[in-house]
């Protein structure tokens, strides 16, 4: 009976009386079946589906096993949405870290006007998907702002070059739409970058600087030997968003290149691909397959980056 | 806060100060500002392009000038009598979700960041986890699985497609976690006299703590609605029907309806810019901390 008791108290302790249990189960339980039923729950009932004849209404039929997997990954449109997210990935990530660094130091620093051009940065990221390429199809199009600036600032030889004439369709060839939309996100992103590395750089500590600065180190040298290395962590965490980012392109395709990826497929991206099974050819066992296989791309690349860039030092 | 670090705009200022130097200074001074005001622009002007070209004519609207000659509100007449549904109506849609959704993300957001912050009770650390686990799950990956239990509970038809939409993106582990983060730093003494007091956990909450939390209960609220606001992906995938859509869905089908009629669609793109625009010139503040405290590890 003692022992009993004890054990009682020793709970009552550690998870406070009945009345709190109760208090906290009731706080989180709206919430809780939501996350379990739309979002936990979903990975399981999307594996369920990928492995039977699915109907859009009716739910299972036969049994198929990896059959819908063996088909997808022998598929060559979807060799072409991997080929055209990975290579999307390749650029986007390293030049909107980059750029978002760059912009978190300067922002960073004691300049006049911070508070603005931070808030000026970030600008883009405040707008829908929805607009922000509409508002961007408009000034690519062949009369659009971007080939009039280019003329206007005499930078047409370059381009001219480059194989772009003065009147270059960029959403529209096959050759520059993907790039064009990288363009974009990188646009629109980085502001975003921007404040999570603003967030890690403030969080470093000025002795640190200040021991630099009385060994004579430079900006330059104190940027490199120092403030690049503290921020590991955020870096790990800016690229896992990034590339996540990157792998789930979608919104910007679609709106781009309608459900197809126009021109040509080369906007077809994973999950346009993902959204055609679905809705366009009605092949919802399908579908959850390629979402499985995205869903295993983004946890493997993940992992990797993990790799990379180690664990959360003991300092941070 | 922070005073001069590792920019290269500012070089060190205990280098040698000579007259030479101190020239070479101000110039690259001005050079870095003139980067940085130039780097702004950048980020405006297409905005302010969509502006005045929703005021231009067609044949005017693909003319590289600043100024719409003649300025006419042709473009944003055709963007309020032509489309069906009418763009009021999208707005409408538009703002039903998003306010009801920012409401429970708040309301849900900070009742369960509370709880996961200060009350203790058995498997909430495991519960936690499994809350922020599910930001690891692609959206794409649920959208059959959803779909399918949203056709299950009735809720992919009609007018209870809003219930739909709203039901996904009623709370999110965002929220969850900016609130928990927050309650965490709040001092315990407040608590501790409250229930000298004889308060209950329930009172604890909504009389001592949600006040306190205001801050970053105005980050939740912000970053909620301009999510639901901007939204494209739950909506397309749920809102079958015409007259539910929401203005981003709205804005990509007028764009094949417009075509290459440039004023009427900037019209459509400007509208659904303004509130978020009001909002962030308002409380830009809480879109900047919301933004980067969720991108801090707790």
């Amino acid at each position: 009976m003692a022992a009993a008791a004890t054990r009682r108290r020793r709970f009552v302790i550690r998870y406070g009386s009945g009345r709190e249990i109760f208090a906290g189960y009731a706080l989180i339980a709206i919430p809780l079946i939501l996350f379990l039923v739309l979002n936990i729950g979903s990975i399981l009932f999307a594996l369920v589906i990928s492995v039977f004849e699915w109907r859009f209404r009716g739910g299972a039929g036969e049994f198929v096993g990896p059959g819908n997997y063996e088909r997808l990954l022998a598929d060559r449109t979807f060799h072409k949405a991997i080929y055209n997210v990975v290579t999307y990935a390749l650029w986007v990530v390293p030049l909107q870290m980059a750029l978002g660094l760059l912009l978190a130091v300067i922002v960073n620093a004691k300049i006049r006007g911070q508070t603005f051009f931070r808030a000026a940065f970030y600008f883009p990221a405040i707008a829908s998907s929805a607009a922000i390429t509409v508002l961007f199809i408009f000034i690519m199009q062949p009369e659009g702002l971007f080939n009039g600036l280019r003329a206007a600032l005499g930078l047409n030889p370059i381009f001219e070059a480059l194989g772009f004439g003065p009147r270059h369709n960029w959403l529209g060839s096959a050759s520059t739409a993907l790039g064009s939309i990288m363009a974009l996100n990188i646009w629109t992103t980085s502001g975003t970058m921007m404040l999570f590395y603003l967030a890690s750089l403030q969080s470093i500590s000025r002795e640190v600087y200040e021991a630099a600065r009385i060994d004579g180190a430079n900006a330059w040298h104190t940027f490199w030997r120092i403030t690049f290395p503290l921020l590991k962590p955020a870096h790990f965490f800016v690229a896992t968003v990034s590339v996540i980012g990157a792998l789930q392109l979608f919104d910007q395709a679609y709106i781009g290149g309608g459900s197809t990826g126009d021109p040509n497929f080369s906007l077809m991206s994973i999950v346009l691909y993902l959204y055609n099974a679905a809705f366009k050819q009605v092949n919802l066992d399908y579908a959850a397959a390629v979402g499985i296989v995205l869903f295993v791309i983004i946890f493997g690349a993940t992992l990797v980056q993990r790799q990379l860039f180690g664990r959360t030092p003991a300092w941070q | 806060m922070t005073r001069t670090q590792a920019a290269p705009l500012r070089p060190d200022s205990s280098v040698e100060v000579a007259p030479v130097g101190d020239r070479g200074r101000r110039f690259r001074r001005a050079l870095g500002y003139g980067f940085l005001t130039a780097y702004a622009l950048l980020m405006f002007v297409p905005f302010a392009w969509t502006v005045i070209t929703s005021f231009k004519t067609q044949p005017d609207s693909v003319r590289m000038t600043f100024i719409p000659d003649p300025i006419t509100l042709e473009g944003w007449q055709r963007a309020f009598n032509e489309l069906n549904p009418p763009v009021m109506q999208l707005f409408l849609n538009s703002a039903i979700i998003a306010g009801t959704v920012t409401i429970t993300n708040v309301v849900l957001g900070s009742m369960a960041g509370y709880a996961f912050a200060r009350l203790r009770f058995p498997g909430r650390e495991f519960l936690f986890l499994l809350v922020l686990g599910t930001l690891m799950i692609p959206d794409q990956l649920r959208m059959v699985p959803v779909y399918q239990i949203m056709q299950t509970l009735g809720l992919s038809r009609g007018d209870l497609q809003y219930a739909g939409v709203i039901l996904i993106l009623a709370v999110s582990a965002t929220s969850v976690f900016l609130l928990r983060q927050y309650f965490l730093t709040i001092p315990r003494d407040l608590e501790e006299a409250a229930k000298i007091d004889g308060a209950g956990f329930f009172t604890t909450f909504w009389r001592v703590m949600l006040p306190l939390a205001s801050p970053a209960l105005a980050a939740v609220a912000i970053l909620s609605f301009q999510g639901a606001w901007n939204g494209f992906f739950w909506p397309l995938i749920i809102m079958s029907e015409r007259d539910n859509w929401t203005l981003p869905l709205g804005l990509t089908q007028f764009r094949f309806e417009f075509f290459t009629q440039w004023p009427p669609l900037m019209a459509v793109v400007a509208l659904a810019t303004l509130p978020i625009l009001v909002l962030y010139l308002f409380f830009q503040r809480y879109f900047v901390e919301g933004i980067a405290a969720s991108g801090v590890k707790g």
